[in-house]
């Protein structure tokens, strides 16, 4: 298992640097100056930029400019955000906690829904309520998110007036408070749950075909044979399979929210990340988009490590090569 | 009794014949009436929108200042939108839009994924490696926010480029599918024949390793259709993707990122939603049934 980990490991450094040179020609063919967010999008004068640009070291070969980003990569140095008037590292850094509390809600939500309906589901295969849980399923895993997104909103908001439409948190509330965490908490449910539907979705499938399927298994009907309550055996004995599989699935779970993340902020106007990103890329704020682009891209790359490293602990085959 | 016999056996044979691989998965399919009908309602909806010119009551870019924001009703069925143009028009040229782009993003995935997993699976070795690295690579890169980007930059460019950067980031799942399929078709004792026979390893891909992976693209690709009709909606919700003035699902959309067109104008953003919505819903539908028709082991 060490080795495995550790070879898995090291493959990551080659890809981080690749992913770093694609991120890098980005940056070249953004508008602006997306390496240091030096130059001032507003100013068109062709004298200002040229000069600019012979200051900060653009009209260098790439190579050069190429070394000296990742020299303030590697030091947390993002260079300015041009609309904001700040280091881009302060700016993300203010956002990243908001996004980071609607991915961990938004995991939980998946893990609580997925288990109570796909346990029930399994349980009670081929009836109404088995049949109403695979409706929604179809439903969840059709659905776009931003469609789901404006569908809750208008539900959610706007009919039964249940939570807010947008934003992250109240105005008029102190940082620190109790009643600060409750509004946080209250403005982050609705995005958290849209995030969540697709892989509450195919989870609550996986669960419930996994515990039809291992209802038919011996070790299932020697615990009925030797008198188990029905209760435990599903609780103890088929659960506990079933649920190693989609433990391991918990790295893809952290790719696909980078993604969804993006566009469900959008939507809620939640101040996060990817909402970040969008505004960013709309008002040509190009070093910021660049920083994003590279931390999601690490975030992803860690992901799918985590991911092969758990299947590696679950299916000791995967640890051969 | 002799010519009774030749008639039964011929009857037999003729009934034999009939049992090719596709037919029995046509009947299947014929069977299953949640894809036959999500199968009517995609054709359905792909005629309306092609035919989109001829039956639309109003013309895309026609422009009815008086009405803008006219719910259902009067002279307009669906209602207009905050410009005055008539939404059942956009609905049906949108969906135009969205199916065409749709299907060629799928067509293009399919095809570099048939090319990149089949050469892999069959050659192996070094070549297999190389790709399959390569595949990992772009796996790695997180999608959605990839493609956002590049079509921030390739903003100008228009449609084409569109397809272009959705087609280059998507194909790595359907790819490693062709890929362990083939590897795992290689192995039959035919293909050897067929090398030994002196076949070219093109034309060895082509007639033998192709036609019996075939039924597994068919499953990806519309499993992608699907893929692809969001991702472009999406973009075009956020406004990254068709050019603002093309009329498309996504871009009716976009009007409903103001929250008061959320909560009064509900007729300019529903009916895009429900056919965005029913669209996918009938393809994951029709995908489903296809894969069960081909699998031997479903009685369905």
């Amino acid at each position: 298992m060490l080795l495995y980990s550790l070879r898995r490991i090291l493959i990551m450094f080659p890809i981080l640097i690749m992913i770093s040179v694609v991120v890098f020609a980005l940056a070249l063919a953004m508008p602006g100056d997306a390496l240091s967010g030096q130059i001032d999008p507003q100013n068109a004068n062709p004298e200002y930029i040229e000069e600019m640009r012979e200051q900060l070291g653009l009209n260098d070969p790439v190579h050069v400019q190429y070394g000296r980003w990742m020299a303030g990569v590697v030091q947390w140095d993002f260079g300015r955000s041009t609309v904001h008037k700040m280091g881009v590292t302060d700016l993300i850094g203010e956002r990243l906690p908001n996004t980071i509390l609607l991915s961990v809600m938004s995991l939980i939500i998946t893990y609580v829904l997925a288990f109570i309906m796909g346990r029930y589901a399994g349980r009670h295969p081929y009836t109404i309520g088995d049949y109403s849980i695979q409706g929604i399923n179809y439903l969840m895993l059709a659905i776009p998110s931003f469609v789901a997104a404006l569908f809750a909103i208008f539900i959610f908001s706007f009919q039964f007036g249940l939570f807010p439409s947008s934003g992250s948190v109240g105005s008029g509330v102190t940082p620190g408070t109790l009643d600060f965490w409750i509004s946080k908490l209250h403005h982050t449910f609705l995005p958290a749950l849209v995030l969540g539907a697709l892989t509450t979705a195919s989870y609550t499938q996986f669960l419930r075909n996994d515990i039809i399927e291992s209802s038919q298994k011996d070790y299932v009907r020697t615990a009925r044979a030797k008198g188990t309550p029905e209760n435990e055996i599903y609780n103890k004995h088929i659960l506990r399979n079933s649920i190693i599989p989609i433990v391991t699935l918990f790295g893809f779970d952290i790719a696909s929210i980078i993604g969804g993340a993006v566009i469900v902020e959008t939507v809620f106007s939640y101040r996060g990340i990817g909402e970040l990103l969008i505004s960013s890329i709309e008002r040509r704020d190009s070093a910021v988009v660049i920083a994003i682009t590279l931390m999601l891209s690490i975030a992803t790359l860690v992901g799918n490590l985590l991911a092969d490293l758990l299947y590696g602990v679950i299916d000791p085959r995967i640890r051969v090569e | 009794m002799a010519s009774l016999d030749d008639k039964t056996i011929e009857k037999l044979e003729k009934k034999a014949k009939k049992q090719s691989p596709w037919s029995i998965a046509r009947r299947k399919l014929l069977k299953n009436k949640l894809a036959i009908i999500s199968l009517s309602f995609l054709i359905l909806v792909t005629v309306l929108a092609y035919l989109a010119p001829f039956i639309a009551p109003y013309d895309p870019n026609f422009v009815d200042i008086m009405n803008r924001n006219n719910p259902p009703g009067d002279g307009y069925l669906l209602g207009t939108d905050n410009a005055g143009r008539d939404i059942l028009t956009l609905l049906l040229y949108g969906a135009r839009t969205s199916l065409t782009i749709g299907f060629i993003c799928m067509f293009a995935v399919v095809g570099i994924a048939i090319v990149i997993g089949s050469i892999s699976g069959f050659y192996g070795g070094w070549v297999d490696a190389v790709l399959m690295r390569f595949t990992d690579f772009v796996m790695n890169f997180p999608f959605l926010v990839f493609i956002i980007v590049l079509a921030s930059i390739f903003r100008e460019a228009g449609i084409g480029a569109l397809i272009v950067v959705i087609s280059i980031l998507s194909w790595t799942g359907a790819a490693r599918v062709v890929r362990s399929k083939t590897l795992a078709e290689k192995e039959n004792e035919y293909v050897m024949a067929a090398v030994s026979i002196g076949g070219t390893p093109f034309k060895v891909i082509r007639k033998h390793l192709l036609p019996n992976v075939m039924t597994t693209i068919i499953v990806q690709a519309t499993l992608l259709l699907a893929v692809m009709i969001v991702i472009e909606t999406a973009l075009s919700f956020i406004g990254f993707g068709v050019p603002s003035g093309t009329p498309s699902w996504g871009n009716m959309m976009s009007e409903a990122r103001n929250p008061n067109v959320i909560r009064t104008q509900w007729w300019i953003w529903i009916p895009p939603a429900l056919a965005i919505t029913f669209t996918i819903l009938s393809i994951n539908f029709i995908g489903e049934g296809i894969k069960d028709a081909f699998n031997p082991k479903s009685l369905k």
